[in-house]
């Protein structure tokens, strides 16, 4: 019997302290950030706006979270049942990756304090407007859809320390309350939920569009925002998969291959669309001459294609999609090809006229985006020790759980 | 079907034929009351009979009938004739004070004495005194140029930029500095620290005229050029100003290259289109090999350079004699009668050539003892005479 | 989701039906359309006069409250051996360039903001911190600004910049045609100070005429181009020069407003909010349709029902 339920095991492990030391690293930097400007920390200038915290924190960021739409839409809108266990890891990675992207933007913007903003001031000519309301109102949905689970995981069981112990049923029924409530709605926010993802994920892309010549013509097209959505719904899954793989390895879990076998096989047609969109462009409008030349720009642009269309391949074949290794290596690499076509766009691809320093992140820069990655898995890794997200076996669970109430003392969970 | 299109066809052709004068009259009108809008502007001032209110024709400025922008075949600006009137350098004023405007500086001697007898090297007094077509006085900038910054009308600059555009156009060329307070103008308060330099009664020294210049350059196929300044002026009689019409201080003094001895030339670094232009506005088809050699080159040559040698008669006539006054030189015909318009079968003395011819010669044609007209070559008696030769048997008499 | 009716269905559709109804009688406004006025300004940039006095940097920077050296310093032709942008600290900049025709008179060519017709910061600020004023100056509001940078990406000219070292009110510094200034004077900083009027500060139309004139009349000093006239839609300040713009380091621009395309896709998208809305009523649909046939799943859905009953621990 399959049921989701929080993970049991040890917090802290050899990876997890690597984990803490680079999100250290990453805030020690941020807090420079923060006191001395952007210009102490990165390598940004005057000619080059935007690096590698727009093009990985952010481009990348949103694209690897759209696992949690694409899930709902297959799960919830199209009632494929059989994928219901893979909604709530993806959900729960949206809604990290999102508030990821958030805390990007903010750490990005050099007057953060102004970061409300756009709540208040529109210009509804600018993309990036139309992207910065869509993840805003984007992720309060995410929260709102995650809210089931923290009422699932609470109603029945709250215990508050002593002190306040009279307010276990007072809180006790408005959990219920609201859980009443959200499953009447629930159906709004998933159908909203895709839709402002496929409008934002597809504007992320109409962003440099208005950077015209500046940006190299083997990017710059305008059906750059139809791009980034099929690049955004090719990475969804190879995310959930590439996730779910790594956490029951971590956790170990049995790793739930009946659900992503199913979802690889999706995964050519896929990134086949995807990949037949990408040539046309090349072909329609000629740029596959700037090929030729085989230069570091041509080079980024062909190890971006060969990344999308290796695991083109990868996925066709029934003995990777039935193999854990196999599916991995695959999702990775649409994960990898995804990440380098959003590094390519923000930042390889925009070539000013005039620029006379070769753009490169500098320590600092990848140190708060590394840190930033750290502290996400760190959340991650609690919040599925927390709340039930991840499906696992009945047995399994209570096997541990009786080992861990053997070990010592009963703990909070 | 035939019919019509015999009927259509030439009513076709008389329409296109109207169509086509209408368009071309209309163009015509344009260009007409462009030339009477510029007859007004002219005619304001002067009086009637002055050749400068003369009305002005395309011919005016035109010398080709059509004029595009590549090819405007224009004369040398009539400007130049309209300002003859102007006083001769002597009688102009030796310093002028310009203190107009002055707020943060004290006031600009400038030096007109100077500048006007060195002006006789360039454009003469139209260089500054543009537009200036009264003769009867000379206009002062402030005249024309508004001293207020207001710019009401943008069209034409303001009097502190009219001062600056003449000064420092020339000034910074040579100088290659900017500096407010280095070549015109002294801070108020200042003028003891920083001395003006006194160019009262100075005068520019006479330039001597090279006879011939010899460079060696770069250029691989032929390193020397020669220029013959003289032959230009003298043989070629070319005006100086066809050549120097446009030259600033710059052609000679380049201030941190300046040598103390005046005489010594200066090497500018020139661009190479400011090298070749001086030549190439005259000698435009010609190849590099014209001026690049690997020696240097020998004075002009008539028979030489064209294969045509010059005798005792033609030796002696001026070049436009023949070739007519314009430069670069038309090249003539080596047939007499191209030029000897009376040197023909029948109308030829041929006495004048000092001998005359017999009556059975007398009726011939030329080329029939002279093969292929050429007169210079000797003729060839035994084409028909076994055993006559020239010139020991003439026919004729000897004159 | 699991308790959902067929009833809540329906009146939430309903509501979605009245939402497109509304979004379609409310047309959004379009910062773009604002009207331009017949008298905006042009300015003329006559490289042909120009000297390279600098005294435009340094009126700049007095107008604009900016740290300067004295005046007399900037009479220092070495500046020049280097290209020079414009940064947080110069919104203006004078570089030099090789001249072919005459190479002891240098060509000067000065660099600020374009004041686009169309400008692409403006189309592009997330929250409308820049606007193009009647007047066709381009302004920066620094109580909107967020400091994204994305104007920065945007511009063609690549002409504003950041302050990278403040972590406090950082600004985005860019030639604002002198608009406080203006209110009490004519002429903006750089165009007053001037010595030989190679800036040309006048209406538009006006400008362009001189322009045209300018380069008719000395046929063979400029190339017969105005540089800005038709760049990008047109912009404010204008070159004319004799030497090809690329050289001078303008960059080689067509002649469609830089936001056009971008916001063509905006205005695709969201037109009148139709797409976003069908697309919802779209997957509502789905979402409806498969509910029914899967009748089967009643199974799978009570069991996980028990599970969450009996989960207490």
């Amino acid at each position: 019997m399959m049921i989701p339920w929080p993970v049991k095991h040890r917090f802290l492990t050899p990876g997890v302290f690597v984990l803490i030391l680079i999100a250290l690293n990453g805030l020690v930097f941020l807090g420079i950030r923060f006191i001395s400007g952007i210009g102490a920390v990165t390598n940004l200038n005057d000619y080059t706006p935007w690096g590698l915290w727009i093009g990985v924190d952010v481009g990348a960021g949103v694209a690897l979270a759209a696992g949690g739409f694409t899930s709902a839409a297959l799960g919830h809108i199209m009632h494929r049942e059989h994928y219901h266990a893979i909604v709530r890891p993806a959900l729960l990675t949206a809604m990290l990756g999102y508030t990821f992207v958030a805390f990007a933007v903010f750490t990005d913007i050099g007057r953060f304090y102004y970061i409300w903003h756009p709540l208040i001031m529109w210009n509804g000519t600018s993309a990036l407007f139309e992207v910065g309301i869509c993840v805003m109102i984007y992720m309060s949905v995410l929260y709102i859809e995650f809210m089931p689970i923290v009422t699932e995981r609470f109603i029945g069981r709250v215990d508050l320390p002593d002190f306040i112990s009279f307010l276990n049923k007072p809180v006790d029924r408005f959990l219920r309350y609201i859980d009443s409530r959200l499953a009447l709605t629930m159906f709004i926010f998933i159908i909203a939920g895709v839709v402002l993802s496929t409008l934002h994920q597809s504007s992320l892309g109409t962003l440099m569009v208005i950077a015209g010549q500046k940006m190299h013509p083997l990017w710059q097209t305008p059906i750059l925002p139809l791009l980034f959505l099929l690049s955004a719904i090719a990475v969804g899954f190879p995310m959930i998969m590439f996730e779910s793989l790594l956490a029951s390895r971590s956790f170990k879990i049995k790793p739930e291959m009946h659900i992503l076998s199913r979802l690889g096989v999706m995964m050519s047609p896929i990134l086949g669309v995807y990949i037949a969109a990408k040539i046309g462009d090349l072909f329609i409008r000629e740029t596959f001459k700037y090929i030729a030349p085989l230069d570091g720009t041509a080079w980024m642009f062909i190890v971006e294609m060969a990344l999308i269309i290796i695991p083109f391949f990868l996925f066709l074949s029934k003995k990777i999609t039935n193999s854990v290794l196999g599916l991995f290596i695959a999702s990775a690499f649409v994960i990898a090809g995804v990440l380098v076509n959003r590094i390519n766009n923000f930042v390889v691809a925009y070539r000013p006229f005039f620029n006379p320093v070769e753009y490169f992140p500098s320590f600092g820069e990848i140190s708060v985006t590394l840190g930033c990655i750290a502290m996400l898995v760190l959340v991650y890794r609690a919040i599925v020790m927390i709340f039930p997200v991840i499906t696992q076996d009945r047995k399994d669970v209570y096997n541990k759980m009786i080992e861990l109430d053997k070990s010592g003392p009963r703990r909070w969970i | 079907m035939k019919k019509t299109i015999l009927i259509i066809s030439p009513l076709l052709v008389i329409c296109a034929f109207a169509i086509s004068t209408l368009f071309s009259q209309n163009k015509h009108q344009g260009l007409n009351e462009t030339v009477d809008k510029l007859n007004r502007n002219v005619v304001v001032s002067g009086k009637k009979d002055d050749p400068l209110t003369e009305k002005i024709s395309c011919k005016t400025c035109h010398v080709t009938e059509y004029p595009t922008r590549k090819d405007p075949g224009l004369r040398s600006c009539p400007r130049d004739k309209m300002l003859s009137g102007f006083p001769s350098s002597k009688t102009g004023p030796d310093v002028v004070v310009i203190n107009e405007m002055s707020e943060n500086y004290s006031g600009v001697r400038f030096s007109h004495g100077l500048h006007s007898q060195m002006s006789e090297m360039s454009l003469g007094c139209v260089d500054c005194h543009h537009y200036n077509i009264s003769t009867e006085e000379i206009l002062k900038c402030s005249d024309c140029h508004n001293k207020n910054r207001s710019r009401e009308e943008v069209s034409v600059p303001d009097l502190k930029s009219a001062f600056h555009r003449q000064c420092m156009m020339c000034h910074k060329q040579w100088s290659h500095d900017n500096g407010c307070n280095s070549q015109c103008h002294v801070r108020k308060g200042q003028e003891n620290n920083l001395v003006q330099k006194d160019f009262t009664g100075k005068i520019h020294p006479k330039q001597k005229e090279p006879e011939k210049m010899i460079w060696e350059t770069n250029y691989e196929k032929g390193k020397i050029v020669t220029f013959f300044h003289d032959e230009h002026i003298q043989l070629f009689k070319i005006n100086c100003k066809s050549c120097h019409g446009n030259d600033k201080c710059v052609k000679c003094h380049d201030k941190p290259l300046q040598p103390t001895d005046y005489s010594k030339p200066i090497h500018r670094k020139k661009s190479f289109e400011e090298h070749h232009m001086p030549c190439l506005n005259c000698h435009k088809s010609e190849n590099c090999q014209k001026c690049h050699r690997d020696q240097e080159m020998t004075p002009f040559n008539h028979g030489k350079s064209t294969g045509w040698i010059l005798k005792s008669y033609h030796s002696q006539l001026a070049c436009e004699k023949c070739h007519g006054g314009q430069m670069p030189v038309k090249k003539i015909d080596r047939n007499c009668s191209s030029c000897h318009k009376n040197f023909l079968p029948g109308k030829f003395e041929h006495k004048k050539t000092g001998f005359v011819l017999s009556e059975t010669h007398k009726d011939m044609e030329c080329k029939s003892c002279h093969a292929n007209n050429d007169f210079a070559k000797n003729p060839d008696c035994k084409e028909c005479h076994d055993d006559k030769s020239f010139p020991s048997q003439l026919p004729g008499k000897r004159k | 989701m699991k308790n959902q009716n067929r009833r809540d269905f329906l009146k939430t559709a309903a509501g979605i039906g009245a939402s497109i109804g509304i979004a379609g009688s409310v047309k959004p406004a379009k910062a773009s359309e604002k009207t331009l006025s017949d008298d905006r300004f042009g300015i003329l940039v006559d490289t042909d006069v120009c000297v390279g006095c600098r005294h435009c940097e340094w009126a700049c920077r007095v107008a604009h409250n900016i740290p300067t050296p004295d005046l007399d310093t900037y009479s220092d032709n070495s500046v020049f051996k280097e290209y020079r942008r414009t940064d947080a600290s110069s919104l203006t900049v004078v570089n030099e360039f090789e001249n072919e025709k005459n190479s002891a008179m240098p060509v000067h060519v000065k660099t600020q903001c374009m004041h686009c017709e169309h400008p692409a910061c403006v189309s592009a600020c997330i929250v409308g911190a820049f606007s193009k004023l009647e007047d066709g100056s381009v302004v920066w509001d620094g109580d909107k600004c967020i400091g994204c940078r994305y104007c920065m990406v945007a511009c063609p000219f690549q002409i504003p910049t950041y302050d990278y070292d403040r972590s406090i009110d950082p600004q985005i510094r860019k030639c604002d045609l002198c608009f406080e200034k203006r209110k009490t004077e004519k002429l903006p900083a750089c165009v007053n100070i001037c010595p030989n009027e190679a800036l040309l500060f006048g209406k538009r139309d006006d400008i362009v005429r001189i322009a045209k004139s300018r380069i008719k009349r000395k046929y063979d000093v400029y190339i017969d181009h105005i540089y800005g006239e038709k760049e990008i839609g047109g912009t404010s300040w204008m070159y004319i020069a004799g030497k090809d713009f690329e050289k001078l380091k303008l960059p080689k621009l067509n002649y469609s407003p830089a936001p056009g395309i971008s916001e063509s896709i905006q205005h695709g998208i969201f037109a009148y909010f139709v797409p976003p809305v069908t697309l919802y009523a779209l997957l509502g649909t789905i979402m409806w349709i498969t509910r029914k046939k899967k009748g089967d799943d009643s199974e799978i859905k009570d069991e996980t029902n028990q599970d969450k009953k009996g989960g207490a621990l």
